[in-house]
């Protein structure tokens, strides 16, 4: 049997890559598809692709991690590293739309009344809901942290517990943005104000969704005993990119929410 | 304060702390949900109810979380015509 050199994995030829192309490109067609000639067809099997080219490469990576114990101190630092820089590329996604709310608002144009917010626009109140949603994501922050040590500590029944209850912490946040949404008396389509804003606290709400189904996966992966005190990349990855999306919320409050009122 | 343990010390901070302020934020809200609000005039402004294209869902003129209490539709509150 032939052993290897060095300490990185040389992962088995795997179709994952190229079919999640394709589903990239089937949605993005899909897209087209719905908004120029009203057929759901393409995306409805875009997105389908996209769903199970997840599901199937990350059990392969769990599977090649937890139970073929490819994942060496070498290969978690690439993945580390990996992590970073992908939360990196999303801080920049977000700039952009940072930049476009303070283009706007920084000097309202006279079609939209010369003000900020514009004319007839009504802001949500800052000390409502959306206070609510802050402490709900600091609280989550809290909530994930404790998880974190529990796992180091070896102490399961308190790390499932402190992980459920960032999770519920989630979709509580979720649920309530959800309410918001349906009740705010703006509109995507009032001026760039409605843009600016639902562009902006939309995507971040997607992150909320894709952190929560991360931390969500995790716990499932903590119940069936994947995680050890020493190694538990998954988890911090996740943890990583849950405090990753509490920071976007701070700034979206302190600028779209507060002083943009 | 140094507790036995990091794990115990967020735990502490989860219960004293992130929890209650939580609650004191839940209980603002409904307080201050307990007044109605009322909703603002119909004016026709050119820059609100902006409607480029249709948008590719139902007749194509209303938003996604479209609420016909508080959004009106380009041509006025749904409930007043």
């Amino acid at each position: 049997m032939a052993h290897q050199a060095h300490s990185y994995h040389m992962v088995d030829p795997s179709p994952w890559p190229i079919f999640g192309a394709a589903a990239a490109l089937l949605t993005t067609s899909g897209l087209i598809m719905w908004f120029h000639y009203s057929s759901t067809t393409l995306l409805t099997m875009g997105l389908l692709s996209m769903l199970l080219v997840m599901l199937q490469w990350w059990r392969d990576v769990i599977r090649e991690s937890t139970f073929q114990g490819h994942h060496t101190p070498t290969v978690q630092k690439g993945l580390r590293y990996g992590m970073i820089l992908f939360i990196t590329s999303e801080a920049f996604f977000f700039l952009g739309f940072f930049w476009a709310f303070f283009h706007s608002s920084l000097a309202p144009t006279p079609e939209l009344g010369g003000q900020w917010p514009p004319t007839g626009v009504k802001p949500l109140n800052p000390l409502e809901v959306p206070l609510l949603n802050t402490a709900i994501l600091l609280a989550s922050g809290v909530t994930v942290t404790w998880t974190h040590h529990s796992i180091t500590e070896g102490n399961r029944k308190q790390a499932i517990h402190a992980l459920t209850l960032t999770i519920l912490l989630g979709f509580y946040f979720t649920a309530l943005q959800a309410m918001e949404y349906h009740e705010a008396s703006f509109s995507i389509a009032d001026s760039v104000y409605g843009s600016t804003f639902f562009v902006a606290t939309g995507f971040h709400g997607l992150h909320v969704i894709i952190g929560s189904s991360f931390l969500t996966v995790c716990l499932l992966r903590l119940i069936k005993f994947h995680f050890t005190p020493n190694h538990h990349f998954g988890f911090e990855a996740a943890a990583w990119y849950w405090h990753f999306v509490d920071i976007i919320w701070l700034f979206l409050y302190m600028s779209m929410y507060w002083w943009g009122s | 304060m140094t507790g036995r343990s990091a794990a115990r010390l967020w735990k502490t901070l989860s219960f004293v702390v992130a929890l209650p302020a939580v609650g004191v934020c839940m209980l603002n809200c409904y307080l201050k949900a307990q007044h109605e609000h009322e909703r603002p005039e119909f004016i026709r402004y050119a820059h609100l109810r902006i409607r480029s294209k249709p948008f590719p869902w139902g007749d194509g003129n209303k938003t996604l979380f479209h609420n016909p209490h508080v959004n009106a539709l380009p041509t006025g509150y749904e409930d007043e015509n």
